[in-house]
């Protein structure tokens, strides 16, 4: 074994979430350090530590092949002058510079070492153009990683660079860029544009149509689409009116093409363009001499290229519609944000924009406002709608010392809480950030779709001139119109955008709808990878329990609850042990006033002791209050059936009378037996484990229907048993809170945060939960099925469209049954391929999990 | 003869296809070795 070096932390990187990426970045740098032990990989900082010797920027390189975009840290030291060594950038490298960290800054609110340069992108319509922009974002120094995300038309860099360098990249590219500086105003303007983007497509469709369809009944009409020596100045004239319709309603599939095509890529304008192009270019050389051909190759299509470019763009404003619709949970959410806040200073009430108001203000929120900021109560008490954000369909109810999120609703009293998080670090804008971040992020499998898409354009292109050879040598005549037509069509169907749509456009839909359900999703590959699990392991404090002690059974010798509680109460109000709260707790619960004991005494592993009217009350063990003489044989059921809840037994007892027995637990949530019953009608096996013992733990599993528990396990040792389910072949998701099981989640498959309530930026989980309750694991598990399914149906589609549409576009039929596809019909089908994968993407809209389709839907 | 020229120049199409977007050197030339893996 080698000896370890003293390593140093030398690269910040992104991406990394669990022991897998550990292990693929140990791997990917086994070349450059010769051994795994010689890289530490630090998941909640997001960094590598290496031995000093290694060269970083080629660390960096092989970590951000391996897909986890890395920087070298020394770069990221920043405020060194002129430490790139570029001359000649002046004040605008500088100033270039502190916009990429603004735009850092909003873009992710949790730490990222790693710079992000979030660009929103135009003209982009298909999975090659995607490949073409990441390409070119590559290209750009300093950048280790770009990502394109079609779905919402944006492009994020990782690395440092200027983003002028960037937008310039993606523009010589073909397609246009700029900087989101302000991704919420940006949603706005995108929401804007879009709507005149779809307007012009629709008025663009109109007039392309319109002449197609007015050509054809021209040509039927008037007899003929064949050019003849009576019509040939018409039809030179219509070629014309049409060449200048294909550039004025499909002028950017041309420049797009062009564009593309100098840089050695090709996309779909690249088939668009050609394939009409090749319709107009052969109908004008008819027309303008139709004596070079024979007398039945003298037909034009003048309508076929008109007519493809007006589909197509209906095709695209359709796309542009349904598109909006997916990133209507994003919406939503921004919609909770409130504009003004009654802000109290020196004593007035006054409303201010939100924007304006700072940690610290008080702020009175009244029934039916929603709250403005995130804060404490500290007046009143009210009871809270926290659906919105945590999925639960109860309001909350709160009161002095309790934390309020903003975008939550006020539902009955008037209250006044201090602000302590603003702006965007509230809890609302954190969720935003992360939901939009995981929607724009791509699963495993769309890469898979994009690298097959980088090689299909050119493919196709070589697959329709092959058809066109073939009809022009062994197929009927007229040869040259056959080959024309076979080539034409073969360009046209074949388009990919229906592929570079297929999972963007799902994992959208299927983010936003977990969120609905007060699931966060952080990573594309998270909601992947939780469609696979089939074990599930639950922490079980405050995961399967409340996480601290309630009074689960109360028996009284007298059968007077009542009086017993209070007594109880009496002595307990005078303690803070948290069996103590959880007495008090029930006492409140049933409006039982507490008896003035006096003298009261804790006895350190007894009980507690105090005075009524001159006798001694006592509560504590079976031990010691036997020991003080007093009877317990009566109370012996209760009090095994306590333990038998995993439960512990207090007595109570009036001098030497026993009054009763009360059992403590750490009750199990209500709803975790019916969530855990519906991991398993899920197919899922589940299993606990805790640090309790065994007896505590066995209960627990008995009573919730959990399959397998370990029992007496040190916080540290449950990553452990992760790992050793994994190495059984489980897919393992792992359930617990984000702090004490933190590693044990980075080790899982999927980690869950549950029930952290406000804090969502948890790194170690790839999903947090909300709300308190298990069920939120088997909404998200029933949700990423639902997606990974949508995926899976969409790409079949996009792929089966493509396999199918191309030998029947080319001509295979005609030998069976004479059947050779117009092009118009192809350009059809093409924008019916992309809007078909669109609209069931959408679908996944409607989609209620089992829970809610139960209750019949609780939003 | 037309046969010939049509043939000869579908075949270099093609030739000029595969080299032009597969052959040639491109501006990114890393390209297509990112789609990684998790």
């Amino acid at each position: 074994m080698s000896e370890k070096t003293a390593l140093l932390p030398a690269l910040s990187i992104s991406g990394a979430s669990c022991q897998g990426c550990v292990r693929s970045i140990r791997a990917a740098l086994e070349p450059l350090t010769g051994d795994v032990d010689q890289v530490e990989v630090s998941l909640d900082q997001q960094t590598v530590a290496l031995p000093e010797s290694i060269d970083t920027t080629e660390a960096a390189r092989l970590v951000t092949e391996a897909g986890y975009p890395a920087t070298p840290l020394e770069d990221s030291g920043g405020g060194e002058d002129n430490q790139c060594g570029h001359s000649g950038h002046g004040e605008s490298s500088d100033s270039s510079s502190q916009t990429s960290k603004q735009n850092t800054a909003s873009a992710h609110g949790d730490q990222m070492a790693v710079d992000q340069i979030t660009l929103s992108v135009t003209g982009a319509t298909c999975a090659s153009c995607v490949n073409t922009i990441e390409k070119a974002l590559k290209s750009v120094d300093g950048i280790t990683g770009a990502h394109m995300n079609l779905a919402d038309n944006t492009a994020t860099a990782t690395g440092r660079a200027a983003p002028e360098a960037l937008i310039k990249a993606i523009e010589s590219s073909g397609y246009g860029a700029s900087v989101i500086e302000d991704p919420d105003a940006a949603d706005d303007r995108k929401q804007e544009e879009d709507r005149k983007h779809y307007k012009e497509l629709l008025v663009k469709m109109a007039v392309s149509l319109g002449l197609g369809i007015g050509l054809m009944v021209y040509g039927m009409g008037f007899g003929t689409m064949m050019v003849t020596e009576t019509n040939q100045w018409t039809w030179i004239n219509l070629g014309i009116l049409t060449f200048g319709v294909m550039v004025v309603t499909g002028g950017h599939f041309y420049t797009g093409a062009w564009k593309a095509f100098r840089h050695h890529n090709a996309n779909m304008d690249t088939l668009i363009a050609l394939g009409t192009g090749t319709a107009w270019l052969y109908s004008i050389v008819v027309a303008s001499i139709p004596g070079a051909l024979p007398e039945m190759a003298r037909h034009v299509y003048f309508e076929a290229s008109a007519m493809i470019i007006g589909l197509i763009n209906l095709g695209q404003a359709l796309e542009l519609r349904a598109k909006g619709k997916t990133s209507e949970a994003v919406r939503r959410l921004l919609d909770l944000r409130a504009k003004t806040a009654r802000v109290i200073r020196d004593g007035e009430e006054q409303d201010l924009p939100v924007e304006q108001v700072k940690a610290g203000d008080h702020i009175r929120v009244r029934p039916g406002e929603s709250v403005p900021v995130d804060g404490e109560i500290t007046e009143g008490s009210t009871r809270i709608d926290e659906s919105m954000l945590t999925g639960e369909p109860m309001p909350v109810s709160k009161g002095k010392g309790d934390e309020v999120s903003a975008g939550t609703l006020n539902t009955r009293g008037s209250i006044i809480y201090r602000a302590t998080r603003v702006g965007s670090d509230t809890a609302l804008a954190q969720i935003i950030r992360l939901v939009k971040k995981a929607q724009g992020s791509k699963p495993a499998i769309g890469r898979l779709a994009d690298t097959i898409s980088s090689v299909f354009v050119p493919t196709v292109m070589l697959i329709a001139v092959a058809a066109a050879l073939v009809w022009y040598n062994v197929g009927p005549e007229p040869a040259v119109v056959h080959m024309m037509v076979a080539a034409t069509t073969v360009l046209i169907i074949a388009c990919p955008c229906a592929l570079g749509l297929a999972t963007p456009m799902s994992v959208m839909v299927g983010v936003g709808k977990a969120a609905e359900y007060g699931a966060l999703i952080r990573q594309g590959d998270a909601l992947q990878t939780a469609g696979k699990l089939d074990l599930v392991i639950l922490d079980k404090t405050g995961t399967i329990t409340e996480g601290h002690p309630a009074v689960t059974r109360t028996h009284a010798t007298d059968d007077d609850t009542s009086r017993f509680l209070a007594l109880a109460a009496g002595l307990e109000q005078h303690s803070e042990h948290p069996l103590a709260e959880a007495i008090m707790a029930k006492a409140k619960d049933e409006g039982i006033t507490p008896d003035s004991v006096t003298g009261f005494e804790a006895l350190n592993g007894k009980g507690v002791q105090g005075n009524l009217d001159g006798q001694v009350v006592r509560l504590g063990n079976r031990r010691w209050l036997e020991k003080e003489g007093v009877n317990l044989d009566g109370l012996q059921n209760e009090a095994d059936a306590i333990t038998s809840e995993a439960g512990t037994p207090l007595f109570l007892a009036l001098d030497d009378k026993a009054l009763g027995v009360i059992g403590v637990a750490d009750a199990v949530k209500q709803d975790s037996e019916a969530a855990i019953r519906r991991l398993h009608d899920a197919g899922i096996r589940v299993m606990m484990v805790t640090g309790d013992v065994d007896a505590t733990a066995r209960a627990i599993a008995l009573k919730t229907g959990i399959d397998d528990y370990r029992a007496e396990v040190l916080p540290e040792d449950k990553a452990t048993i992760v790992s050793e389910m994994r190495g059984k072949g489980y897919t393992v998701a792992m359930v617990g809170d984000g702090i004490n099981d933190a590693p044990a989640l980075a080790a899982a498959d999927v980690g869950f945060a549950i029930g952290t309530g406000t804090d969502v930026a948890i790194e170690s989980a790839g999903i947090t939960l909300m709300r308190g309750s298990l069920h939120g694991v088997a909404d998200a598990i029933e949700i990423s099925r639902a997606t990974v399914r949508n995926i899976h149906q969409n790409l079949f589609g996009a792929f089966i469209y493509n396999s199918m549409g191309i030998p029947v576009a080319a001509g295979l039929l005609y030998p069976f049954w004479g059947i050779l596809m117009s092009p118009i019909l192809a350009g059809a089908a093409m924008s019916a391929s992309s809007v078909t994968v669109v609209t069931n993407a959408n679908r996944l809209r409607l989609f209620k999990t089992s829970s809610n389709a139960r209750k019949g839907g609780n939003q | 003869m037309s046969t010939f020229l049509v043939n000869a120049g579908g075949l270099i199409l093609m030739a000029t296809i595969v080299w032009w977007f597969w052959l040639s050197p491109s501006d990114g030339s890393e390209t297509n070795q990112d789609h990684s893996h998790h």
